[in-house]
C-alpha cells in the first residue's frame, strides 16, 4: 500500500489518506480481500495521529471500500459496480466543474465548450470505446 | 518487609559506583586506628556511621534520585525504613570486619582480650552507631542533605562527647549493663524511624 | 470512576509559590490515545504532571489515574512510565546496573525486552548514564518504562534538546507503544511541531490554567488567525466599530497586525481582513503572549476591533 501525504496541499490529512486508498481500490492496485494495516500501525508509519487515521478508515468503510474488524484491521471489500460508477461520476462532475469555471473566466459559451469537448474526444479515439458516435 | 530490603539494596547500588573510595577511607581509618585492638570497632562505628548513613543521600542529591523515588512503585515508608536497613547492614558488616581485624591485630601484638571485653566493645560500638543514625537520619529526611550535611554528622558526635564527659560514662558502666544498652539502642532507632517516616517527601526539584 | 479514561484532572488547584498557582485545571484523555500538553516555559505543565502523578499534593479538585483516584496505591506506579526532564538515575551507573537496580521493584520486569530496546535504540549496555546524550538518556528512560510494561507513558518535555532525527524516532517509539489499544501517552512540550501530526488530543495551558482542551482538530477548528494592516485590528484612533471580538495575543508591527480570535466570533470581523485556520504553533504563540488573566473567557481585556 502506498500513501503519500502532503503537508502543504491544504487538504486535511484524513482526506488525503481516504482519497489515496480509495483510488488504489478503484484502480485495482488494492485487490478485493487485501488486508490494510491497522489504524494504529498506519498512524505510526505515517507519524500522524490515531484519530486522523481512524477517521479516514471510518469514511472508507462508510463508503463501502473497506471492511473493518474491531481490534484486528481492515480489508478491501469487493468492488461494488454501482459504487465505482458513482465514484467515477463524481470525478467527471468535478472535472467538468473545473472546466466550466475556467470557461466562464475565458468568456466561452455553451456551444464553444461543447466544441472543445468534442474536439478532445475525437483526438483520443482509442480511449473512448463506449463514447458517442464519431463523425465521419 | 521485602520492600524495605529492596530499598536497602537500592541504596547499596546507589553508592556502589563509589565503592573503591569507600573502601579506601575504611582502610585508612583502620591503619590510623590500628594501635589498640580494643578500640578498633568502636572507633570504626563512631567514624563510619555518619558516612554510611549520609552516603546514599549525597549521591541521591547529586543525581536527583528524589524523582526516581517518587516514580518507583515503593511507599514513602519503605524508603525511609530502607535507609535504616541499609545503615544496620553496614553496621553489621563494619562490626564483623572490625572484630576480625582487631583479633588479627591482637594476635600480632600478642595482647589478648576475653569474650567479656569483646561484648563490651560491641555494645559501645552499637551505642555509638545507634546514636549517630538515630539523630542523623530524621534530620536528613526532614531537611534534606543540602541543608544538614554538616550538622547531621557533627551533632551526634557532640552528643556522645557530652554524654561521656558530663555523665562520666566509663567502660565499666557499659560492661555492667550490656542488655539494657543494646535495647536502648534499638528503642532509640525505633523512635528515630517513627519520626523520620513522618517527614514530607523530599526536597522539591 | 470510569476506566476508559487513561487519566483525568478535575478542577485541580494548588499553590506553587512565587505567586504562581494552578487554578481550576481540568483535562482528560481516553485510553489508547496521545495527548500533548502545550504551553510556554513556566505555564505550569510540569506542575500539572506532578499533580497527576501524585508527586505534588492537590489542594482543590481531584485527579484520576488509570481508573484510580490520586494518590492511589503505590502499585499503580507499576503501570506508569515517567520520563521527566532529567534522567533521575545515578550518572555512574552502567546501563546493566540500571536494570539490576530497578528490576526488583517491578513485578512484570522483562529483562529480554530491556536488552531488546537498548539494542534497538542503539544504547551500549556497558555505557554509563552520565555519558549519554540527552536524546539517548531519554531513550534509556523510555526503555525502562517499556520493560516494566507500563500502560501509560508520561513524558515531560521529551523533545526539547532533541534534533529532528531523534524527534522523529521518538514519534516512532510512541507510535509503536500505541499499537496496543490499552496504552496511552501524555507528553508536554513547547515545540508544537511535535504535536501537529501525532497528537490526538491537545491541552493548551497558560499561566497555570487550561485555555482549551480536546481532540486536536476541534481545538484547531475553534480558533481563527486574523491578519490585517497596522491599523486594522484596534487602531490607535480607538474608534471601536465592532465589539464582541476578543483579540488574543495581538501582535502589531509597522507592516501589519495579527491576532487569534475564537472561530464563532470570526464572522463578526471585517471582510477586508485575512481570516485563516491557525496552526498549533500560531495558537500557542498568541495564547502564550497574552499578558495576563484567563484567555478562555469572554470579556478579556484584549481589546476590540476598531
Amino acid at each position: 500500500m502506498r500513501v503519500v501525504l502532503s503537508n502543504s496541499s491544504g487538504v486535511p490529512l484524513y482526506r488525503q489518506i481516504k482519497e489515496q486508498i480509495g483510488a488504489a481500490v478503484l484502480a485495482g492496485d488494492l485487490a478485493e480481500g487485501a488486508t490494510l494495516p491497522s489504524v494504529r500501525a498506519l498512524a505510526r508509519d505515517l507519524r500522524i495521529s490515531i484519530i486522523t487515521t481512524n477517521r479516514a478508515y471510518t469514511e472508507l468503510a462508510a463508503e463501502g471500500f473497506i471492511g473493518t474488524v474491531p481490534g484486528k484491521g481492515a480489508y478491501v471489500l469487493p468492488l461494488d459496480s454501482a459504487l465505482v460508477r458513482e465514484q467515477l461520476l463524481r470525478q467527471v462532475e468535478e472535472g467538468l466543474q473545473t472546466a466550466l469555471d475556467a470557461g466562464r473566466q475565458a468568456g466561452l459559451d455553451r456551444g464553444q465548450l461543447l466544441e472543445i469537448l468534442d474536439g478532445l474526444m475525437q483526438s483520443e479515439p482509442d480511449r473512448t470505446p463506449g463514447g458517442p458516435a464519431r463523425d465521419e | 518487609m521485602t520492600a524495605v530490603a529492596r530499598v536497602a539494596v537500592l541504596h547499596l547500588r546507589t553508592v556502589a559506583p563509589y565503592r573503591t573510595q569507600g573502601l579506601l577511607v575504611c582502610g585508612m581509618l583502620f591503619l590510623v586506628l590500628a594501635r589498640n585492638p580494643a578500640g578498633v570497632v568502636p572507633s570504626l562505628a563512631l567514624l563510619l556511621a555518619p558516612l554510611i548513613a549520609v552516603h546514599p543521600f549525597v549521591v541521591a542529591d547529586k543525581a536527583r534520585l528524589e524523582t526516581l523515588y517518587a516514580v518507583l512503585p515503593v511507599s514513602r515508608r519503605a524508603l525511609v525504613l530502607g535507609h535504616y536497613a541499609w545503615s544496620l547492614a553496614c553496621f553489621v558488616a563494619t562490626a564483623a570486619t572490625g572484630t576480625v581485624l582487631a583479633e588479627v591485630l591482637a594476635r600480632i601484638e600478642d595482647v589478648s582480650y576475653g569474650g567479656r571485653t569483646l561484648a563490651t566493645i560491641l555494645t559501645v560500638s552499637w551505642l555509638l552507631f545507634a546514636v549517630n543514625i538515630a539523630v542523623q537520619l530524621p534530620l536528613l529526611m526532614w531537611f534534606g542533605y543540602a541543608r544538614v550535611s554538616v550538622l547531621g554528622t557533627t551533632m551526634p558526635l557532640a552528643l556522645v562527647m557530652v554524654a561521656v564527659l558530663r555523665l562520666h560514662l566509663t567502660l565499666g558502666w557499659v560492661r555492667d549493663r550490656p542488655a539494657v544498652l543494646w535495647f536502648a539502642g534499638v528503642a532509640l532507632l525505633t523512635a528515630s524511624a517513627t519520626l523520620a517516616a513522618k517527614a514530607p517527601p523530599g526536597p522539591r526539584t | 470512576m470510569t476506566s476508559d479514561l487513561a487519566f483525568a484532572l478535575r478542577s485541580v488547584g494548588c499553590a506553587v509559590g512565587g505567586g504562581f498557582a494552578l487554578r481550576d485545571v481540568s483535562f482528560e484523555l481516553p485510553t489508547g490515545y496521545v495527548m500533548g500538553l502545550i504551553g510556554a516555559n513556566g505555564a505550569g505543565k510540569t506542575t500539572m504532571i506532578r499533580c497527576l502523578l501524585g508527586m505534588r499534593a492537590i489542594e482543590t479538585g481531584e485527579a484520576e489515574l488509570l481508573g484510580r483516584r490520586v494518590p492511589g496505591p503505590v502499585e499503580l506506579r507499576q503501570d506508569i512510565g515517567v520520563v521527566l526532564d532529567h534522567t533521575a538515575l545515578v550518572g555512574d551507573w552502567r546501563l546493566t546496573e540500571v536494570e539490576r537496580t530497578l528490576r526488583p521493584f517491578y513485578d512484570r520486569w522483562d529483562g529480554a525486552r530491556y536488552r531488546h530496546f537498548l539494542d534497538e535504540f542503539g544504547l551500549d549496555p556497558r555505557a554509563r548514564v552520565r555519558d549519554l546524550s540527552r536524546g539517548m538518556a531519554m531513550k534509556l528512560v523510555i526503555a525502562v518504562a517499556l520493560s516494566h510494561h507500563a500502560r501509560l507513558l508520561v513524558l515531560d518535555e521529551p523533545t526539547s534538546g532533541l534534533d529532528p532525527v531523534a524527534r522523529d524516532e521518538l514519534a516512532g517509539i510512541i507510535g509503536d507503544f500505541l499499537l496496543d489499544e490499552e496504552h496511552s501517552v501524555l507528553f508536554s512540550t513547547h515545540i508544537t511541531a511535535d504535536l501537529d501530526r501525532i497528537g490526538d488530543y491537545v491541552t493548551l495551558v497558560h499561566r497555570g490554567r487550561v485555555v482549551r482542551t480536546g481532540p486536536k482538530d476541534e481545538v484547531l477548528d475553534s480558533y481563527r488567525v486574523v491578519r490585517g494592516g497596522p491599523d486594522d485590528l484596534g487602531g490607535t484612533d480607538g474608534a471601536a466599530t465592532l465589539v464582541g471580538v476578543e483579540l488574543i495575543g495581538l501582535r502589531r508591527t509597522p507592516a501589519g497586525a495579527q491576532a487569534l480570535v475564537r472561530a464563532e466570533e470570526a464572522d463578526l470581523l471585517d471582510a477586508g481582513l485575512l481570516v485563516e485556520r491557525p496552526t498549533l504553533e500560531e495558537i500557542a504563540l498568541h495564547i502564550g503572549s497574552e499578558p495576563s488573566g484567563p484567555v478562555g473567557r469572554r470579556g478579556g481585556r484584549s481589546g476590540a476591533i476598531a
